[in-house]
């Protein structure tokens, strides 16, 4: 299994340089600090979600919820800065709404029973509602200059707070996975939960964490999001958690959980980013992109499949 | 003698270096039952999937009649009247008996389903059975389901039947109706192939045996010319010394569990012992007795409704797995599959699985040098055939699979070692490493309870032996008092014979 992971690891690796590689020759401006900065900011949300995405789907569980969650959190900020609530405490209390919100999923899986897929389905519905009732039509803007600036201005030098906290995030989280007892439980409850439960380990309460590690880092991608933009609406965040997935199993992260790397889904992202980018400078429109990312995603779940097949037979 | 059915002739299979079989020649004639023996790796897998048209070989040739043929896949092979049946019977379980029998008759044909009945009853009564042809299948037994499956193939015009393993799923009941229904194929013409882990089943049943090992056609004897050691010798291609031979007890005087009238309401109840350190305790029954439903209410997993148990002097209660292995229980599973082993992650990872607290360093991170060298430590200790510890699980055999969980549990140093179906499925050379492992524990002092329904195992390995039926503990039996018979009449309910 490390063998094929390390070479669809290897694969993902000759594509990115590929694109790489061509942006650099057809477009002069790609390698500018500002495009290669802005290529991240683009997406920022998306990315920072897809680290958390892929422990999830690693335990063999899905969040649908996370880009309805973003805009739940986005719409609070705004809806109590309204109200006059100070801005620091807004933003504590809503990542105490991504906290509480990832509870309620991981609850109704682990207590319940309820297939993730279902449970995150119905709060995705549900997050989403809560956030159009609460800014309706119109859009909130005029944010604090500070809120503003951390998200549109470099924090580093030309880098901001929100690539930033994405290395951050990265770093942290591919030691957890790859070294900590929590990753290895993630790997050992997605690959099979009934062994996990036999050796004694707390499955429920594991999973309990990550989907409220997932709800958690959704609603501070909201935050980023309300700081990039400038404004929130209700849409904010809609149909963010299919483009998520979509990297993570790019990535080579097994849907049926048990398999999979952080290394794998960074990989994925700087593909996807890069892919978008590239066309982009190239004037192709927005929904060609969507459409080659598409057919990259299938060719994901195809290669795989067909060394699969080879191997089978040598079996 | 007559022409063989089927024959291989020098049949070599490789997949790209590994040679699976390699000079492979055997002969399958008429009316014959021909068990073939070997350890698992031998090569039984892959010469199935030649004969039935899976793979083809490498080198060599099959005949049928005496002519040489080329199958190109399953479909070619039950043409020419090669069918296999498995452990595992391939049965639609919404369809009745008739419609389960005829399901590759159905495309294209007008069904009459009258017509179709008739010759359903015809067949299941050609294998000597008695069952309704209009039952679902999802309500029959194991062995009523393979009955049906070799009622398919009959339909099929078979000639030459592989039974893999057809009895290890199945109480000694159902598999003495299976043997029977085997031999009534062989009577009427049929070559019988019959692959089984259960030496004493092969003496039953079996014409002729052949023994295949690392690929190879090692020995081809009738029934009448070999005994058990000589088979064993030549599957292992060593001399086995103390297989099924009863071992000498090795318990103290110190109780360390107490069982009185353990119950789960609905599923067994009134279930008292005691187990001292050192004593191996064996639980043996039917399939049904419930014997994994009492390892599971000591391991947490199910909730006593009734009765105390004590451990160490002390009552217990046991709320989760977890509580039990904090008490220093430890539980090797039956299903190695579903709840033994993570199959697609590496040896190393399944070995500290329960043990991983212990491989921590202070910021709670894996020390994976230290895990590294218990695992490595365990493939030498436990004998367990791998090139490395960074394999998965699932790529190991069925025996190095079982070795694996018991070096799980080992590593947790428990008291008590609750150990189900230890042996089931796995070749004799490791099954003797296994229980040499489970009394070497309790030589230590530990603590065994072993839940086996193979009887030779029964009687090598309980110092007692707990004989239970439908959940009822029918007798302790010492092992001076115990023998196959006496047990199978308490597990079949002659409680008259205790």
């Amino acid at each position: 299994m490390m063998a094929r992971l390390k070479s669809w690891e290897g694969l993902l690796l000759a594509t990115l340089l590929v694109i790489f590689t061509f942006n650099a020759w057809a477009t002069p401006e790609f390698l500018t600090v500002g495009n290669q900065i802005n290529l991240f900011q683009l997406s920022i949300e998306k990315i920072i979600m897809a680290l958390v995405m892929t422990f999830v789907i690693i335990n063999a569980e899905i969040d649908l919820s996370i880009g309805s969650m973003m805009g739940l959190a986005a719409c609070a900020f705004g809806w109590m800065f309204i109200q006059g609530v100070p801005p620091g405490l807004c933003i504590v209390i809503c990542l105490a709404i991504g906290l509480l919100g990832g509870a309620l999923n991981g609850w109704l899986i682990t207590s319940i029973g309820l297939p993730s897929l279902v449970v995150t389905l119905g709060t995705l519905i549900g997050f989403r509602g809560l956030a159009r009732v609460m800014v309706e039509d119109r859009g909130i803007n005029d944010f604090p200059d500070w809120f503003d600036a951390l998200g549109q201005q470099g924090l580093l030098g030309p880098v901001p707070f929100a690539l930033i906290a994405f290395v951050v995030l990265f770093v942290v989280l591919y030691i957890v996975l790859e070294r900590s007892s929590f990753g290895r439980l993630t790997y050992v409850i997605g690959s099979n939960k009934d062994v996990a439960e036999y050796a004694g380990i707390n499955t429920g309460r594991h999973k309990m964490v990550i989907f409220m590690a997932s709800g958690l880092i959704a609603a501070f991608a909201g935050l980023l999001f309300a700081a990039r933009v400038g404004a929130v609406r209700g849409d904010v965040g809609n149909g963010f958690e299919l483009d998520v997935i979509t990297i993570v199993l790019l990535g080579g992260v097994s849907i049926f959980g048990g398999k999979g790397t952080l290394v794998g889904t960074l990989l994925a992202i700087l593909i996807v980013l890069n892919l978008r980018n590239g066309m982009g400078l190239l004037d192709i429109t927005g929904h060609l992109q969507t459409g080659v990312i598409g057919i990259l995603l299938i060719a994901s779940v195809i290669i795989p499949r067909i060394r699969l097949g080879r191997r089978a037979e040598a079996a | 003698m007559t022409q063989p059915t089927l024959a291989l002739r020098s049949v070599s299979k490789s997949f790209g270096m590994t040679a699976a079989l390699d000079d492979m020649t055997l002969e399958l004639f008429p009316g014959e039952v021909h068990a073939i023996v070997g350890e698992n790796g031998a090569g039984k897998s892959t010469m199935i999937k030649i004969m039935t048209g899976v793979h083809q070989p490498t080198s060599g040739r099959i005949e049928i009649d005496g002519a040489p043929v080329v199958m190109s896949g399953t479909k070619a092979a039950r043409l020419r009247g090669v069918a296999a049946i498995y452990q595992e019977p391939m049965v639609f379980p919404d369809l009745d008996v008739t419609e389960n029998i005829f399901i590759s008759a159905t495309d294209g044909l007008v069904l009459h389903r009258a017509a179709m009945r008739r010759d359903a009853l015809a067949l299941i009564a050609r294998i000597g059975m008695t069952l309704d042809v209009d039952r679902v299948a999802s309500g029959l037994s194991l062995a009523e389901q393979q009955a049906v499956e070799i009622a398919r193939a009959l339909s099929q015009d078979v000639r030459v039947l592989i039974m893999d393993e057809p009895t290890a799923s199945l109480s000694a009941h159902e598999a003495a109706e299976l043997r029977r229904i085997a031999r009534t194929l062989a009577d009427g013409g049929v070559a019988v192939v019959y692959i089984s882990h259960r030496l004493e089943e092969v003496f039953q049943i079996a014409d002729r045996v052949s023994v295949i090992r690392d690929g190879k056609h090692i020995s081809t004897r009738a029934i009448a010319d070999t005994n058990p050691q000589l088979l064993i010798a030549d599957m292992v291609g060593r001399e086995v010394g103390n297989y099924f031979t009863k071992m000498p007890s090795t318990a103290q005087d110190d109780v360390l569990l107490r069982v009185q009238g353990l119950g789960v309401a609905g599923v067994f109840d009134d279930v008292s012992f005691d187990l001292r350190r050192g004593e191996v305790l064996a639980m043996a029954g039917l399939i049904g007795a419930r014997r994994t439903d009492v390892a599971l209410t000591l391991f947490g997993i199910l909730r006593a409704t009734s009765g105390q148990v004590s451990y160490k002097g002390r009552p217990l209660t046991l709320r989760s797995p977890a509580d039990a292995i904090a008490a220093g229980i430890a539980y090797v599973s039956e299903d190695r599959r579903k709840l033994g082993l993570a199959m697609a992650l590496p040896i190393r990872w399944n070995i500290s699985l329960a043990t991983l607290k212990r491989y921590l360093s202070r910021l709670g991170l894996i020390d994976v040098g230290a895990e590294t060298d218990m695992a490595l430590s365990f493939r030498k200790r436990l004998n367990i055939r791998t090139p490395d510890v960074e394999m998965t699980v699932g790529m190991l055999s069925g025996g190095n699979q079982q070795k694996v969980m018991l070096a799980k549990w080992l590593n947790m140093q428990p008291d008590l070692l609750i150990v189900d179906e230890p042996t089931r499925g796995i070749d004799v050379g490791s099954k003797a490493e296994v229980h040499d492992l489970i009394r070497a524990f309790a030589a230590a002092g530990g603590a065994v309870l072993v839940v086996s329904s193979d009887l030779p195992e029964v009687l090598a390995m309980g110092d007692r032996i707990l004989v239970m039926r439908e959940g009822q503990q029918m007798a302790i039996l010492d092992s001076g008092e115990a023998s196959q018979e006496r047990i199978m009449a308490l597990a079949t309910g002659q409680r008259g014979a205790a």
